[in-house]
């Protein structure tokens, strides 16, 4: 047993921060305010290294582990960056470029995944529809193979990096009697004729990341880039949800740090009664309460990652887990930091009520709070 | 980074595991309803077997992981006696480890470990616990000796004990860091008289009592460790290895809590069906697991904190035992909520565990002083701008 990060990732830890702090925070206000992508963000994102960071350094990425896209993922978090961001972030290295890393062939490796890992091109993965989310193996979306290539047809919902998206991940049914079994993913270009976007939406939090609808009519995909092979997509899909639970909710645990440290400034500063509110219990208890969910967060998070680096195939109860853990406590954490700051925590200047907003997303993106306690149950039932 | 247990400390829960399932669970029930004086045959039937076992030795040793891993067996197995061996063994058998001098140790640790003696620490009083600069017991320099006065309450062991550790004051200008003393007392010492046991909610197989200290004279080689003086900062070291030890408690009381309704809730069937197959069932299920899993990897850190000597160890096992106890009573609450009326009746294991749950949120740290501590380092650490 060891919980110590090695001095590489300290180092990288600490780089990241820093450079989130001074070159992404001061950006990332007004475009939460304004729900506004800014692409000065995505681009020094890329110069970072960070959007290709699993990918290996010879498709253009850096190479990372598991452990230390957390950390990257946290630091960002950390620094103050709105989780609008942190998310088209997420999307489109974990749930996009990962993907094809891991089930692609070599030619769509090739292909795709220099250009995502630079930031150039920014993909999405289209798996929900407007009339299924959790219960993803009720999709509708057809694809019919004719030929040298599959035509799709069907439609996509909170697709999140859709409206900038180059490359899509797109999960269609081959044979809807099949269920999860005739699932398929497809590596869909935004040149390719027949598929389109809606216009953004407006979300409650995270809410620089832009969300659309995706439409797929008779939309032409050439046979090599179908992902995985027939029928596999659930699995992939699956696999792709356990990114989620893991590498994606990073950012949030480091939100929340930046929340207790703005939390526990503010406490310092602020006096009523003839003494700084720190001095008052109810202040304390919420402050404490940050703390320990920081802390067990943590060990939840990094625990997937370190048991991923090791080899070990990702435990869905421990993923369930931590997915639940982080989004039902932080929202309710989220909750008290705008308590501590009062009128203030209520209004976008002071930071926290953006934190609050970005949390609800913690527990309803892949695979909401109720499905990881019945996920968790139906292992506890076996 | 390694979230893993180590070959040796994996096959220490194995073995605890079986061990306990074996030789201390089927006794659980009969220690929470038996008399006290048949609960104190088994009691310290249940301490030899411990100490056949190695677990006192472990307990007193100097591995917090180890003694983590373990605790939450026995404490899976039977709380009651895991209070008993720990108040014995963390308490008073560390604080005489730590602290004392080389013939205090060769005189009490042997025969402790050997579960022959029984040790219990007396720090608490009727008008003062979290506050220590509250209590009122006191020793004074008599001619060479110490004249001891007051009394204790609410200590873990009395009935049973051999020896006790007692906080006094000794110098009430010096203020408490520098003007309290821990003593060891025995009890055959002239003017020491125990209290009759009292009646606990829950973890009854662990006999609690008053020890009333009266004009009773001690050589200056009852002052732990011969350091007149250091009693407070001692009782404040212990406490953080006793906090420690009952956040592993509370995750052993979380596992049997999970265990039972896990069971409960795949036989007991409604509507045709078994009720854990019901999602309102199912998720307290989820719950009960998650809060579990995430209990024991805070002790575990917190543990691991502090064999490595982190400077942030006290804060961690503060956030454990938070953590776990509080987990613990929302654990076993919704264990008795899958049992139904099954589990409030007396002698289910349900209506138990929720009874011995509620302990650890109220003892030695209570949750009120953790939350202080804890929301101190944050706050320090963020005065400035």
């Amino acid at each position: 047993m060891d919980f110590s990060f090695t001095e590489e990732q300290r180092m990288f830890r600490d780089s990241v921060y820093r450079y989130a702090k001074e070159q992404l925070a001061p950006l990332s206000e007004e475009a939460d305010l304004k729900g506004e992508f800014n692409f000065e963000i995505w681009r020094k994102l890329g110069e970072m290294g960070l959007l290709g960071l699993p990918v290996p350094e010879r498709y253009g990425g850096a190479g990372a582990d598991l452990v230390t896209c957390c950390l990257a993922g946290e630091a960002v978090g950390h620094a103050g960056v709105d989780g609008g961001h942190i998310l088209a972030w997420g999307a489109h290295t974990y749930l996009c470029a990962a993907n094809i890393l891991q089930h692609g062939t070599e030619e769509q490796k090739e292909k795709y995944l220099p250009t995502l890992a630079t930031g150039e091109w920014i993909g999405c993965m289209g798996l929900t529809e407007p009339g299924c989310g959790s219960d993803a193996a009720a999709l509708t979306t057809t694809a019919v193979r004719k030929e040298d290539r599959y035509v799709l047809n069907g439609s996509k919902t909170f697709i999140t990096n859709a409206p900038l998206s180059e490359v899509f991940i797109i999960f269609a049914t081959l044979d809807r009697a099949k269920k999860h079994k005739g699932i398929t993913a497809f590596i869909v270009e935004r040149g390719f004729p027949g598929i389109s976007t809606g216009k953004p939406m407006h979300k409650m939090g995270c809410r620089a990341s832009t969300t659309s609808e995706v439409f797929l009519e008779d939309c032409e995909v050439p046979a090599e880039n179908c992902l995985g092979g027939e029928g596999n997509g659930w699995l992939i899909a699956l696999g792709g949800v356990e990114w989620d639970r893991s590498t994606i909710v990073a950012p949030f645990l480091g939100g929340h740090t930046f929340m207790l440290e703005n939390c526990a400034r503010h406490a310092n500063q602020r006096w009523a009664f003839n003494r700084p509110i720190r001095e008052f219990q109810s202040i304390q208890n919420r402050i404490a309460d940050m703390k320990v969910y920081i802390e067990a967060a943590r060990l939840a998070v990094y625990r997937i990652a370190a048991s991923k680096d090791s080899g070990v195939a990702l435990n869905p109860l421990t993923a369930a887990v931590n997915k639940m853990y982080l989004g039902d406590r932080g929202f309710e954490m989220a909750s008290e930091g705008v308590d501590i700051f009062g009128g203030y925590g209520y209004i976008h200047e002071y930071p926290v009520e953006r934190i609050l907003r970005d949390a609800k997303l913690a527990q309803l993106g892949g695979g909401t709070s109720d499905i990881m306690r019945m996920i968790v149950a139906r292992f506890m039932m076996m | 980074m390694d979230y893993e247990l180590s070959d040796a400390h994996r096959s220490l829960q194995a073995e605890m595991g079986r061990f306990c399932r074996e030789e201390i669970a089927p006794g659980a029930a009969l220690l929470d309803a038996a008399t006290t004086e048949e609960a104190a045959a088994l009691m310290k039937a249940n301490l030899g077997k411990l100490a056949r076992a190695g677990c006192l030795e472990l307990a007193l040793g100097d591995d917090p992981l180890a003694k983590c891993v373990a605790g939450e067996e026995l404490a899976r197995a039977c709380p009651a006696t895991f209070l008993t061996a720990m108040s014995s063994a963390t308490a008073f058998g560390r604080a005489v480890r730590r602290f004392g001098t080389n013939g205090q140790r060769e005189l009490y640790l042997p025969p402790l470990a050997a579960g022959e003696r029984i040790g219990a620490f007396a720090c608490t009083e009727a008008e003062a616990g979290s506050d220590l600069g509250g209590i009122a017991a006191a020793a004074e320099k008599r001619e060479g000796c110490w004249v001891l006065n007051g009394e204790k309450d609410l200590v873990t062991n009395a009935p049973l004990a051999d020896a006790f550790v007692v906080l006094a004051w000794t110098e009430r200008s010096a203020g408490p860091e520098g003007g309290m003393t821990l003593f060891l007392v025995d009890r055959t010492a002239a003017g020491v008289r125990v209290g009759p046991a009292v009646e606990t909610m829950g973890l009854r197989g662990a006999p609690t009592a008053a020890l009333r200290l009266e004009d009773c004279v001690l050589g200056e080689d009852a002052v732990l460790g011969a350091a007149a003086g250091a009693g407070y900062n001692q009782v404040r070291l212990i406490a953080q290895e006793v906090d420690l030890a009952l956040a592993a408690m509370s995750v052993g009381i979380g596992m049997a809590c999970m265990e039972e309704s896990t069971r409960r809730a795949k036989t007991r069937k409604a509507f045709g069906k078994p009720i854990g197959l019901f999602e309102g069932v199912g998720a307290k299920l989820a719950i009960m697991f998650t809060f579990t899993d995430l209990g024991r990897m805070m002790t575990w850190r917190a543990a691991w904190a502090e064999a490595q000597g982190e400077p942030d160890a006290a804060v961690l096992v503060s956030c454990a035992k938070l953590f776990t106890s509080e987990a613990a009573t929302k654990i076993a609450s919704l264990a008795m909520q899958v049992h139904g009326g099954h589990g409030y009746l007396k002698g289910t294991a349900a209506e138990r565990l929720y009874r011995d749950a509620r302990f650890a949120e109220l003892a030695w740290g209570t949750s009120e002083m953790q939350r202080a501590l804890i929301a101190r380092d944050s706050l320090d650490r963020f005065r400035g701008a």
